[in-house]
């Protein structure tokens, strides 16, 4: 048993950290939120040439065929950094091409050439064996895609985003991911994997906890480095225990998100029987930790917390849209409780 | 990163498995100090120590098996799944006196002290905190002054568990009083039955007394009874104290995984606050359990990274003070919940040792966590100041 990331794992987190920090600052958000998109196809195919749309996918498609793990450790970064587009739609595309056996189709994701957006459902019938789509859903980054991810209790589909109609921007909470409404008809499934051959459902819930995780360690570091220097009354407000305590228990918050989502990665990638159970914990946990913190953060920054121009705001509302993915926060909770007692 | 247990841990906790279904008590644990505790607690550690399962991992120069803190973590995991009771009476001597011993003291210190600790024959207690110094621990006064290859120890100490069935003591007292606050502080072995130790328990909220106040008038402790430095003993405590922090709650983590468990069937036994359905149809009692369930699950994953982090360093650090908090914070709200899941019947006194388990007991016992071993103030504190590097 480790669970303490290998060295490597920790090279290949801080080579995109790197790439993130250089290529996409916090403030692109606000540059761009006039934008159709909020990548550049620029920036994607950079991330692409990096290798980060390929981390878990299978070495035949241009991947680089690691663990569930490794790929948490680098969306926990993009969540540190608030990075936009639909990392976690393509990446899970990528591996449902591989798997339905249209390899090229995965090459293309991982190389950045075809951009998978996520339809998540709002009404209609639930695909049921990879028939054809039909439902009003919700689209997140789905603007210039090629595809549209849709994830199921029953499994995952793909399909052409020129086969769904109807397709209306709406304004999202985050000005950093684009939201749309569309309708589907019949739409024609390209790619389908069953829920019982490949948890695609659970991967994504345990990127979406990562991505969760690196929210609530940012915003913790955020307040803690205010804390040291905001002075009032001739001291650090830090010194105060009102603040003090807020920052301990936002970092005890992200600390139990993180170990959890990494032991809920771990379970998946090994195929243990509470794996399910891991994940969804994982989500619950990390979901109430990256909102609850974000909020904490405003609190803590006073004024400057309530501004556009503080990022802490910018990391609330990633929070939201991030615990809404793959099912909303109490759906999470009623899954863990539905769930087998952990192994 | 894995989570798999080798074959030969594998291996490892089928034999503790056999061996708790066989030998494990099948009599009630005494609930009272003065109805046969001390008995029952000593007799069970003899039995494991004669099963090969005390101190799995103590030295084995001093009696225990020499093994690493994962195999600790599968005893643990399946003392709990056994439903054993838990480590009470002998926790002192299992999880502070024993590794600080292990840590700190002498040779002769050790070769004495740690096999009858193992072995079922001394019970220790903690003479740390006094009236006048609580969370600021450091501010002691209890006094000793040296006579002879004597100290002389005048003063008092309180909230001592089990010092009425205790054998020894890890005491802390005042042997010097200038310079700073956490200097002139000796760690201590004390004798409980040298003259001049009075022994008043306390009654708790729960209900049983197994907490004291100790009072010494002149008790003559031999100076060989110091361990690490005289005037020392701040550091030495402070090892106590983090391996308190770090491994020691690690039996109490694991268990509490079991207790939200048999909470959840509670819950579907019980009728709800409806009075129609179970009060696990409840909407709100529903998203406390599944948020206790995620939690537990997350102070496991923290308890597991914990304990990879000590196989790759020997002293636990500041860490351990987070697994503490977050296990204070959860096992306050699962008690909690569990009287609103009981409703009337909450109102009806039992005890944590019942058969099937006393919720209200548990409820009020709870209350303990936050306070007992630094209290969750503190711990925040620590972790402000040593792992966020917050001012002071």
């Amino acid at each position: 048993m480790d669970l303490l990331p290998s060295q490597e794992q920790l090279e290949l987190a801080e080579l995109a950290a790197e790439f993130f920090a250089d290529q996409l600052p916090i403030g692109r958000i606000r540059e761009r939120r006039a934008e159709p998109a909020a990548i550049t196809r620029k920036t994607w195919a950079a991330a692409a040439e990096l290798g980060l749309l390929g981390v878990s996918a299978p070495e035949d498609a241009g991947g680089l065929g690691l663990g569930l793990d490794d790929e948490v450790l680098l969306f926990r970064e993009m969540g540190r950094q608030l990075v936009p587009g639909p990392f976690i739609a393509s990446v899970l595309a990528a591996r449902l091409a591989a798997l339905a056996g249209d390899v090229s189709l995965a090459a293309a994701i991982v190389a950045g050439d075809a951009i998978v957006g996520l339809a998540q459902r709002r009404s209609g019938p639930e695909l049921a064996t990879g028939g054809p789509l039909t439902g009003r859903f919700d689209l997140f980054d789905a603007v210039e895609s090629d595809y549209l991810l849709v994830v199921e209790s029953s499994g995952t589909g793909l399909v052409d985003t020129a086969a769904v109609g109807d397709i209306e921007p709406v304004d999202c909470i985050d000005p950093g991911t684009r939201m749309a409404v569309a309708a589907a008809d019949g739409a024609p499934v390209v790619c389908w994997a069953p829920a019982g051959v490949e948890p695609l459902r659970l991967r994504g819930l345990a990127l979406a906890s990562a991505v969760l995780v690196g929210i609530s360690q940012a915003v913790t570091d955020l307040s803690v480095e205010h804390a040291k220097n905001r002075v009032q009354f001739g001291r650090p407000i830090g010194v105060n225990q009102a603040i003090k305590h807020a920052c301990v228990d936002m970092a005890v918050a992200a600390e139990a998100a993180l170990q959890q989502t990494l032991f809920g990665a771990i379970s998946l990638r090994s195929g243990r029987v509470d794996a399910e159970f891991q994940v969804m914990a994982a989500k619950v946990v990390s979901g109430r930790a990256a909102i609850d913190n974000a909020a904490h953060c405003i609190q803590v920054h006073g004024g400057m917390g309530y501004t556009d121009e503080h990022n802490a705001h910018l990391y609330l509302k990633r929070a939201h849209v991030l615990d809404h993915l793959f099912g909303s926060g109490r759906d999470s909770l009623a899954a863990v409780l539905a769930a087998e007692p952990a192994g | 990163m894995d989570l798999d247990f080798t074959a030969e841990q594998a291996q490892f906790r089928a034999e503790v498995r056999t061996w708790l279904a066989e030998h494990a008590p099948t009599d009630p644990r005494p609930h009272s100090w003065n109805g046969g505790m001390r008995e029952y607690d000593l007799a069970w550690q003899r039995t494991q120590w004669e099963g090969g399962w005390a101190g799995i991992a103590w030295p084995q120069e001093y009696g225990g098996r020499g093994l690493a803190t994962l195999q600790q973590l599968i005893w643990y995991e399946e003392y709990a799944k056994a439903g054993l009771p838990a480590i009470d009476s002998t926790f002192v001597g299992l999880n502070h006196a024993g590794p600080t011993l292990i840590a700190r003291a002498s040779e002769e210190q050790k070769a004495f002290h740690l096999p009858r600790i193992l072995r079922g024959e001394d019970i220790w207690c903690q003479g740390f905190s006094e009236p006048g110094a609580g969370s600021d621990l450091a501010a002691l006064s209890t006094r000793a002054e040296v006579d002879g290859d004597h100290f002389v120890v005048t003063g008092q100490k309180i909230w001592t568990s089990f010092a009425m069935l205790a054998d020894y003591q890890e005491l802390l007292v005042r042997t010097d009083r200038g310079g700073s606050k956490h200097h002139g502080i000796t760690w201590l072995i004390c004798d409980m039955r040298t003259p001049g130790i009075e022994v008043r328990p306390i009654e708790t909220i729960e209900g049983g007394a197994e907490f004291c106040e100790c009072f010494y008038d002149e008790v003559r402790i031999p100076l060989s009874n110091i361990v690490g430095q005289r005037d020392g003993g701040w550091k030495v405590a402070m090892s106590t104290l983090s391996f308190e922090r770090g491994t020691g709650y690690t039996a109490s983590q694991v268990r509490l995984s079991g207790v939200v468990e048999s909470l959840i069937e509670l819950a579907k036994e019980r009728t709800g606050p409806d009075g129609r359905r179970p009060a696990i149809a409840d909407e709100e009692i529903a998203v406390r359990l599944a948020t206790a369930r995620a939690e537990v699950a997350a102070l496991r994953a923290m308890t597991y990274a914990g304990i990879c982090r000590n196989l790759r360093s020997d002293t636990p650090g500041p860490e351990g003070s987070m697994l503490k908090l977050y296990f204070a914070e959860i096992a306050k709200r699962v008690a909690a919940l569990a009287m609103d899941i009981l409703g009337p019947d909450s109102l009806r006194a039992t005890s944590r040792w019942d058969r099937p388990f006393g919720w209200t007991g548990n409820y009020l016992y709870s209350f303990s966590t936050s306070i007992g071993g630094g209290t969750s103030e503190i711990q925040r504190n620590i972790i402000g100041d040593r792992v966020l590097g917050l001012p002071r």
